[in-house]
């Protein structure tokens, strides 16, 4: 793909003979869990060999005719039957069209290549915005043996890409069974779906053999969830036909990973929605492949927020800080679009939002706000010109599709405009023009270029000495110069902190400062507030009131009130008073700014 | 009648060994032991299946460490490797209403438990299997020796249909929640004062030289609390189990407190001759062998075995009858890990104290003689000293709440020398559900931290205050663990640090620095 990275691992057969269990046959293993599933289970041998033994070859066995005449059903009965049933009122013809003319989807692309619909997952290093995220999402890419600590750093710092990587490999692979973090989709009859890393065709067997294992405890009238091996989790989550599966040796909670997978499907239904299902109602062996053809990139961008971004455990949204008076007016606009018939208007900032209104008793859930941006950030087609395109709220409504007017003001502010309406373009297209018109007028775009290079709040900031302060940052603080002296950070050891308000349902997050400066930190520093998060929000007991937790690393402090959230990490040296003192200054200080670092009043999101 | 154990899906547990049974229609030769015996062989095979298949999928990511746990909506999996390629899994129900809610650390823990007291009596399983490779001895030692572990777990629970209330059914019972501030698989020491100690070192001398040049190990328990002992930290948690089990006075006195169940399981020989039948009835006719040369089974965990004997040394028939053929063969055996040797154990017991003497068996050339010789030279030796310390030691002896700490719920334990410390459990009863449940939890967290760790040592300290305002806390620290619960409403997350703190510096020679 044109996304490989010059960083990529070393090939498989390079690291072949180093394989530590030389033993085994890594064809036979795969295919061995399955045979021994099979034998053991004496009482319903068949359902495990149904239709799983799929060939690598990929061509030329039986299983051809099955997959063309799925195809053959897409283009007339079945798929009409899911348009027909499953949208109501709007017309869902664009899941056929992005899987098979995607040059319809949007006006002005590009013709695609063979294997790329309009989402175009294959951008190749140009960047573009989503590039600035930089993270060590490495460090799951490589290969964990060759992982030595330290000496990887530099790797660490290139630029994330979206799409995706180590297509060459498959389950034969060494350094495929190797990588940190996978994530699959399949159909409840073991066709693979999705993939984070190698060919979904040639992971036909491996698909095959997590089917078997997810049916196999189900004909004993349970459920598998996790299943634990030394560091690995393997993590499941059964949606219908649908099955998520992560296989993950990273430090992360059981409870996250079944959230990320939570996610993963939420993507999938936002692109295709639930009706999905009566696909799979209709012939058990349908390939859904075709389907999400070309969204790669979206979902390894989704894959990469899981390391970056809070939203994805905190289940809330943050603003990009603004001045209260450019906020509300630029509601203002917003409400008065949603009052032109239009279900939702959002002008967003990366992943941030700006500003957003919806129609009367339409509420929208964070993690719709995650994945509707993760989805237009992440397809570069959107940027190219303004879009009409249909998309799934999946909290909002799981079984119809929206239609997404998007329009990018620069590269990093765009407005989508959520309408259940397919023949509305051009009037959203007015609304765009009349929105534009008075975001010039208002400056406002300038304004939020200027708050994107000031960045949110800093630790530095927590005034020890109460001083009040009008804006978000701290300009004599702002020069490049604060202390980097490892063990600093802000007053007393303080190196970060979020905080997240319950009825809002937003939260702000402090900017890193030092020392937590590399991407190894940062998202080593998310990994410990993530089980945090877990620890407080136990299922059945919680929440938990409060928590202090020291080790090697850091220092944490969360509280949970009925008001606000707070989870702050310092030196794991800090004084235990002090951090007290400290936490209770960061939440004064967050109160005192929260009309510039939060969308207020925004009525309809009161939920 | 047999429906009744295998009709209750609470809990499953099986031993199976990866290297038998690898071709088709051989499954059942993997089988070396299955609870609820009675439960059909597709049952059995489906769960070992299972296992099986995850452990092979396991491995393609984690070589270095296959399955440990399924957790499934309903039931959970745990699985142990006792030996290369011989594998116990249990599977337990998980029920939120009836409490059953566990640790999987801590059910792991007791499959451990089983494995090595079987080693120490029996000897490995795989070299049991080479010996023997139908698997048929094998399975004929492990039937009733699990089974008889299990009863000790049995419970009474009355039947809830009001028709016959006096129904009543019995019911395995693992350790729950309930059971966070306790350890298993360690011992648990009693505080010995200044001249008691010197005493029992001085006991301990004799004990040791009794069998003249041969080098004997000895340990000494009062009540069910470890006072000294010779043996490693392994093997002395192995026979201190058993002792506690099955020998010490109060596991011998018939009406014992209130957690005699956990040594008697009423009922227990009905449960165990029942089970016995599996490996000569079904499994052994199955794969057509002559089921009649079973030679005499040792049951070790048998209860109601043991009685003490007039010159107070324990007897019990376990191992035969002393009368009949070779005398030696009447006197219990048991492995030690350590040395890999095998031992005669002796144990002799005044009042509360018992003592364990452990004697080589090879070096005993006429044993009969010389083991009437040692018990004598105990009798001569020792029993003055015995009697004057169990009374020093019942004098200063607190009772059932003599480490009971006011204000605290804690566990201690020390990984190291395998010793933990707890409140009373019936100061632990006085806990809420929700504080025990937050502190089980705490305690899964901080296992996982720990298995994450590996090697390493993990220092780490963890507070909470949970929805109910019970504080609980997590302290790790070189090898050391303390785990506490504080159910005061009022207290700061700076006044439950000194009450920690103030804990450690008096009770833990400070071992658990707070910050």
């Amino acid at each position: 793909m044109a996304t490989s990275d010059s960083r990529s691992s070393p090939s498989s057969s390079d690291t072949e003979f180093a394989d530590p269990n030389p033993s085994s046959d890594p064809e036979t293993n795969s295919e061995r869990v399955q045979s021994q599933l099979e034998s053991m289970n004496l009482s319903q041998p068949s359902e495990v060999s149904d239709g799983s033994h799929t060939e690598f070859s990929g061509g030329g066995d039986d299983n051809d005719d099955e997959v063309a005449s799925a195809n053959g059903n897409e283009g007339g009965v079945s798929n009409g039957g899911l348009l027909r049933e499953g949208v109501a009122g709007t017309s869902g013809g664009e899941v056929l069209l992005r899987a098979e003319n995607p040059v319809e989807m949007e006006a002005g692309e590009e013709p695609p290549s063979p294997t790329s619909s309009g989402y175009d997952g294959e951008r190749g290093s140009s960047g573009g915005a989503t590039s600035t995220y930089k993270a060590d999402d490495g460090s799951e890419d490589e290969i964990r043996e060759a992982n030595v600590d330290g000496d990887t750093a530099s790797q660490h710092e290139a630029a994330w890409l979206p799409g995706k990587r180590h297509v060459d490999e498959d389950d034969a692979s060494t350094s495929w069974r190797k990588r940190k973090k996978h994530f699959f989709i399949l159909s409840n009859s073991g066709k693979p779906i999705y993939s984070r890393y190698g060919d979904e065709h040639k992971l036909a067997g491996f698909s095959a053999t997590l089917q078997a294992i997810i049916s196999f405890v189900e004909n004993g009238g349970d459920r598998v969830n996790l299943v634990k091996a030394g560091n690995h989790q393997v993590v499941f989550l059964v949606k219908g036909p649908i099955y998520l599966v992560c296989i993950s040796c990273t430090d992360e909670t059981y409870e996250y990973l079944r959230g990320q997978l939570d996610l993963l499907y939420g993507q999938m239904i936002l692109i295709l929605t639930k009706s999905i299902d009566r696909c799979f109602e209709k012939n058990a062996k349908f390939d859904m492949t075709p389907l999400l053809g070309g969204t790669d990139a979206v979902f390894s961008s989704l894959v990469h927020s899981f390391s970056w971004n809070p939203a994805t455990f905190l289940h809330a949204y943050t603003c990009l800080p603004l001045p209260y008076a450019l906020r509300q007016a630029t509601g203002t606009i917003l409400q008065e679009v949603c009052a032109s018939g239009v279900l939702f208007s959002l002008l967003m900032c990366r992943h941030k939002v700006v500003s957003l209104a919806g129609a009367q008793k339409a509420s929208l859930h964070p993690d719709d706000l995650l994945l509707l941006s993760n989805f237009v950030m992440s397809s570069e087609s959107f940027r190219t010109s303004e879009s009409f395109s249909p998309i799934c709220l999946p909290r909002y409504n799981a079984q119809a599709f929206l239609h997404a007017y998007v329009h990018f003001f620069d590269d990093d502010t765009y407005v989508i405009l959520l309408t259940t309406r397919s023949d509305a373009f051009h009037h959203l297209k007015d609304c765009r023009v009349r929105l534009e018109a008075v975001l010039l007028k208002s400056n406002i775009l300038s304004v939020v270029q200027r708050s994107i290079a000031e960045g949110g709040m800093r630790v530095e900031d927590v005034p020890i000495d109460r001083r009040r302060r009008s804006s978000t940052t701290n300009q004599e603080q702002d020069s490049p110069g604060p202390d980097i002296s490892v063990g600093t950070g802000g007053p007393f050891g303080l190196w970060h902190f979020m905080y997240r308000s319950i009825y809002l349902d937003q939260y702000i997050s402090s900017e890193f400062s030092p020392p937590v400066t590399s991407h190894r930190q940062q998202k080593s520093l998310y990994r410990a507030y993530q089980k945090l998060y877990a620890s407080m929000h136990v299922k059945g007991l919680g929440p938990h009131k409060t928590q202090y937790r020291r080790d090697e690393n850091y220092t944490l402090l969360c509280w949970v009130t009925p008001d606000f959230e707070l989870y702050a990490a310092f030196d794991p040296l800090a004084d235990k008073a002090m951090a007290i003192k400290i936490c209770n200054q960061v939440c004064q200080r967050v109160k005192d700014v929260e009309n510039e670092v939060f969308l207020q009043g925004a009525s309809p999101f009161s939920w | 009648m047999a429906s009744m154990s295998s009709g209750d899906e609470s809990l499953r547990l099986c031993m199976f060994d990866l290297r038998r049974g690898q071709t088709e229609g051989q499954e059942l030769e993997k089988i070396l032991f299955f609870y609820p015996a009675d439960l059909d062989f597709s049952t059995q095979l489906s769960v070992i299946g299972l296992s099986e298949g995850l452990i092979t999928f396991t491995r393609l990511f984690s070589p270095e460490a296959a399955c440990e746990v399924i957790e499934a909506e309903r039931h959970s999996h745990v699985f142990y490797e006792a030996e290369p390629d011989i594998w116990m899994v249990m599977v337990v129900e998980k029920n939120k209403e009836t409490g059953a809610i566990w640790r999987i650390d801590a059910l792991r823990r007791v499959l451990k438990e089983v494995h090595s007291l079987f080693v120490m009596f029996h000897g490995s399983i795989r070299a049991l299997i080479e010996k023997e490779p139908t698997g048929g001895l094998t399975r004929s030692l492990l039937y009733p020796f699990i089974t008889d572990y299990l009863s000790t777990f049995q419970i009474w629970s009355l039947s809830e249909d009001c028709c016959c209330e006096f129904f009543v059914g019995k019911k395995l019972q693992l350790p729950t929640f309930r059971e966070t501030l306790r350890e298993r698989g360690t011992v648990q020491m009693l505080t010995l004062a200044r001249d008691t100690a010197v005493e029992v070192q001085s006991l301990v001398q004799v004990l040791d030289s009794c069998a003249g040049s041969l080098r004997c190990h000895s340990m000494i328990l009062f009540q069910d609390l470890l006072v000294s002992t010779t043996l490693s930290a392994d093997d002395t948690v192995d026979l201190f189990t058993f002792a506690v089990m099955r020998l010490t006075s109060k596991a011998l006195s018939s009406d014992t407190s209130s957690w005699s169940y956990l040594r008697k399981g009423p009922g227990s020989s009905e449960i165990s001759s029942r089970s016995n039948l599996a490996p000569v009835g079904s499994i052994d006719s199955l794969h057509s062998r002559n089921g009649n040369n079973m030679h005499h089974v040792i049951r070790p965990l048998q209860n109601d075995k043991w009685t003490k004997g007039k010159d107070g040394f324990l007897i019990t028939d376990i191992w035969g009858l002393e009368t009949g053929g070779s005398p030696d063969s009447a006197i219990p055996t048991i492995w030690l890990q350590q040395t890999q040797e095998r031992m005669y154990l002796l144990a002799y017991q005044h009042k509360s104290l018992t003592l364990l003497l452990l004697m080589p068996t090879n070096a005993i050339v006429n044993g009969d003689l010389s083991i009437s010789a040692v018990k004598q030279q105990v009798i001569e030796d020792a029993s003055l000293r015995i009697l004057k310390i169990e009374e020093n030691i019942s004098r200063g002896w607190g009772g059932e709440n003599a480490y009971h700490i006011k204000g605290y719920r804690y566990l201690v334990v020390d990984n190291d020398t395998k010793v933990s410390r707890s409140s009373p459990s019936g100061k632990v009863t006085t806990l809420a559900k929700e504080s025990l449940l937050a502190l089980n939890k705490l305690r899964e967290e901080v296992d996982s931290e720990k298995s994450r760790a590996k090697g390493q040592e993990k220092d780490m300290e963890i507070c909470i205050r949970a929805k109910n305002n019970v504080w609980v806390i997590a302290r790790v620290t070189r090898g050391k663990e303390l785990y506490m619960a504080l159910e005061k409403g009022s207290d700061t997350l700076l006044d439950t640090t000194d009450a920690v703190g103030r804990f450690s510096n008096r009770y833990c020679s400070g071992a658990f620095l707070m910050d």
